[in-house]
């Protein structure tokens, strides 16, 4: 301490203690996940027989796959199955956006009253709470198979993840220009349509988008339960156990969803740059991408 | 009165709008009309559904079967059971894919490449595609759920990490390697500390992810609450339907709100 | 003419922000505010247009009451009166003339505005404002591509667009360079004599305030501790209306012309 050119180590001072609450919540939080897993496990009805020959099964599968039966599989019209696909999810969006738009600005704490505001959120929560594959099981026992079964479904789980998104986005606009419209004299839907829209336009325009890129996969699930599309088409082949054609299907979906992922992307980039740009991370995106729903 | 206060500019002419933002809204307006088509959009289908006699059969909900332990509560559990061990192994796994995936930490360009291409083809199939796959490779149940979901969710798992893992400061990993440390053990004490609490984050939001996934699996056979819903629809015994959809509307919402308290305890 | 009458301004946790105000302003007044931060001037701009309601007292425009006005009320009262802020409070991501349309809302039927379909007369008047604050030229351009100068001067068009007898000043140039701060201090002065609009200006500045101000009003802990003539402000008047010495940072010094 005093004497600055000395390397000895400098023993007057006490060494502290290796702190114990760091290590107690490690060990705390592997043994819950450890339990967990277990507890899991039981109820799996696994044998140590299944487990070890699942993996040898599984690449017995992917190896008849190969080669995919693609001639056969087009003459089945597998592309036309996956176009469905995606115009299903196509209209499933624009219904979800064009419906939630409104509702994301009723829902908004910075501009909405909150006897208006309440009943929007829970509409939303529950919304989205019901997987839309369920939803569209209803509405395909209601109305009779079909693709505008599954685009309606999309569309009313794209409402709830659509409006609660959007909402945020409103709620994170700067108020300054909302004070400006009131100081002129301009009325509430004023100050909606000329401060807050333009500002959050660019923000909700991408969340389509990217809602759009979530629901090209949940139609192609949808078709599973006989809504239209490309799922049908992989479960019967799945169910006669034609392994090349079923290798063709998920390649062509694949591929679907592959570019649509990749145009899409491109589109928003570009819609977020024509904006204030650099607003918020990538991981926000890709989560918002994966699930709609924000971290924050 | 009409005198200008500032330097008196001409006045400029209204702009075009952009050639590629006017194609882009004819398409979306085209493209829109054309797929309504195709999907047989049709209003009529709201008088129809509005003036179905099936949706008596929602009601009233039969609560004696459905809070009979054996058809609800017990595969809503084995519906956990799924989320929870696949959440697990997805996300074990994803640690060191992400390492392997992230222009950061790839041991090399090859690894990377692979390692992004492999997972880019298996996020793209979707969850159910992968559940129906192994319901057909290991046969029906709730084996084949948690396997489908263990391998989705690692895809979806790498996908978030690795781009933080991206992002993560490269100066401690040069610290440790200019220490002449190996590649594996620089990783582990230069990057590793700084994205583990991302790491956390993911992973619950992961488990979140999963237990939802899992609610619809047995729809396609893959085990847990769906394969009671789809035996019920195939009898046509809505109002039990119902009941199931009022539990697992309560657990999704119980489930986001403990998902929100620790991300926020978290964060 | 413009009277405050005993207003009191309370926000909600009990912050008095005004006490017990009593001023009155003339037709074409050019009145400027000073004071500390959180001495009230922001509450008594607020105020007047209804942003901020009053909690006691009474506040009239030519007659109008402004406390306790009904909504139809108060839109018909800002309608006059048009303002202008620190912060410029444009929408950054949509054009000029937008902008300074917003200033015509309250004269357009809302669901013609709502649909973007502005009558020629609106557009006129926009880009008259546009003109007499000679920015015309960039009608057509983002406002975030403007410097910040431009964007007030933006700012100050869409309130001319009102057309307004009254022209409120938040702290129009405290996010300024000094040169900019005194064109924007210019052009708010030749406004106010051209077109005969009462102008109201908050500042921090006491340079910009002797410069530019003909009536200056001090306030301290929302009371109102000066009104009278620059002419007859001292360095003292400024001592009593801070509290304390004058420091720097109340003068933008400066290139003083």
């Amino acid at each position: 301490m005093t004497d600055t050119t000395s390397t000895e180590p400098d023993t007057s001072t006490q060494r502290p203690a290796r702190p114990v609450a760091p290590r107690v919540w490690k060990w705390a939080i592997s043994a819950v996940i450890l339990v967990a897993a277990t507890w899991s496990i039981t109820g799996l009805d696994v044998s140590i027989d299944r487990l070890t020959s699942a993996p040898g099964d599984a690449w017995n599968i992917l190896k008849r796959m190969w080669p995919p039966a693609f001639a056969e599989e087009i003459d089945r019209g597998v592309i036309g199955k996956v176009l469905e696909s995606v115009y299903i999810a196509w209209i499933g969006t624009v219904i979800g956006a064009v419906i939630s738009l409104p509702l994301s600005f009723l829902a908004a704490s910075n501009v909405s009253p909150v006897w208006i505001r309440l009943p929007m959120r829970q509409l939303f929560n529950a919304i989205r709470a019901v997987p839309e594959l369920i939803v569209a099981m209803i509405i395909l026992a209601v109305t009779g198979l079909g693709p505008w079964a599954g685009a309606l479904a999309i569309g009313i789980h794209s409402v709830g993840t659509l409006g609660k998104l959007s909402s945020e986005a409103v709620e994170s606009i700067d108020a300054g220009p909302i004070e400006a419209v009131e100081a002129a004299g301009g009325r509430w839907i004023s100050s909606m349509r000329w401060a807050v829209f333009p500002q959050v336009l660019p923000t909700v325009v991408s969340y389509w988008l990217f809602r759009f890129e979530i629901n090209v996969r949940a139609s192609a699930v949808l078709g599973m339960i006989g809504a239209g599309g490309v799922g049908s088409e992989l479960v019967s082949q799945l169910n006669f156990r034609n392994f090349p054609e079923v290798g063709a299907v998920l390649f062509v979906t694949v591929v679907a969803v592959v570019s649509i992922d990749t145009l899409s992307a491109m589109v928003r980039r570009r819609i977020i740059q024509g904006g204030t740009g650099g607003e918020g991370s990538r991981n926000d995106e890709a989560l918002a991408d994966l699930t709609g729903i924000s971290l924050r | 009165m009409t005198q200008p206060v500032g330097e008196v500019g001409q006045r400029p002419t209204k702009p075009r709008p952009k050639l590629t933002v006017v194609l882009g809204l004819v398409a979306a307006v085209v493209f829109t009309l054309y797929s309504a088509q195709q999907v047989d959009m049709r209003v009529s289908t709201f008088v129809d559904m509005w003036t179905n006699p099936l949706w008596e059969k929602f009601w009233p909900i039969e609560w004696d079967w459905v809070l009979d332990r054996s058809h609800v509560i017990d595969p809503l559990i084995e519906t956990f059971q799924i989320g929870i061990i696949s959440a697990v192994i997805g996300c074990s796994l994803a640690l060191p894919v992400s390492f392997a995936m992230s222009r950061l930490t790839a041991p090399n360009r090859g690894v990377y490449y692979v390692t992004k291409a492999v997972m880019n083809v298996v996020r793209a199939v979707p969850d159910l595609f992968w559940a129906k796959l192994l319901v057909t490779a290991v046969g029906v149940g709730a084996f084949a759920g948690a396997w489908a979901l263990s391998i989705f969710s690692l895809a979806v798992m790498v996908k978030l990490f690795s781009e933080e893992v991206d992002s993560a400061d490269p100066r401690p990993l040069e610290a440790a390697k200019a220490a002449g440390g190996r590649h594996l053990p620089s990783v582990a004490t230069g990057v590793l500390p700084t994205v583990f609490p991302a790491y956390v984050a993911y992973s619950l939001y992961v488990l979140e992810l999963n237990i939802r996934a899992s609610l619809v699996l047995g729809l396609v056979g893959a085990g847990g609450i769906g394969r009671v819903i789809e035996a019920q629809r195939g009898a046509f015994q809505f109002d039990r339907i119902l009941g199931i959809l009022v539990i697992i509307f309560a657990v999704v919402f119980i489930l986001e709100q403990i998902s929100v308290a620790l991300r926020r305890r978290l964060v | 003419m413009i009277r405050f009458e005993n207003v009191s301004v309370t926000y909600r946790g009990g912050v008095k922000a005004l006490r017990n105000l009593d001023l009155t302003i003339e037709d074409g007044e050019f009145v400027v505010v000073v004071g500390l931060s959180g001495a009230g001037k922001s509450t008594l701009l607020r105020a007047l247009n209804g942003l901020v309601p009053a909690t006691e007292g009474s506040i009239t425009i030519d007659g109008t009451e402004v406390v306790g006005a009904s909504a139809a009320t108060l839109r018909e009262v800002r309608s006059n009166i048009g303002m202008i802020f620190q912060t410029f409070n444009l929408v950054e991501r949509t054009t000029v003339i937008n902008n300074v349309l917003m200033g015509r809302l309250s004269a357009v039927p809302a669901w013609r505005s709502t649909l973007g379909l502005w009558p020629a007369t609106a557009r006129e008047e926009a880009m008259l404002a546009l003109e007499r604050v000679g920015i015309v030229d960039k009608a057509y351009v983002r406002a975030s591509n403007l410097s910040g100068g431009q964007q007030q001067r933006v700012g100050i068009a869409r309130a001319l667009a009102q057309k307004p007898s009254v022209m409120l000043a938040d702290e129009p140039v405290a996010a300024l360079d000094p040169v900019t701060s005194r064109q924007v201090m210019g052009d708010l002065q030749r406004i106010n004599q051209q077109l005969g609009i009462t102008t109201i200006i908050n500042l921090h500045y006491l340079d910009l305030a002797q410069e530019y101000g003909r009536r200056l009003i001090g306030l301290r802990d929302g009371l109102l501790v000066f009104d009278g003539l620059i002419d007859d402000v001292t360095p003292d008047t400024f001592t009593s209306i801070y509290g304390r010495e004058i420091a720097a940072s109340d003068v933008l010094a400066d290139d003083e012309p």
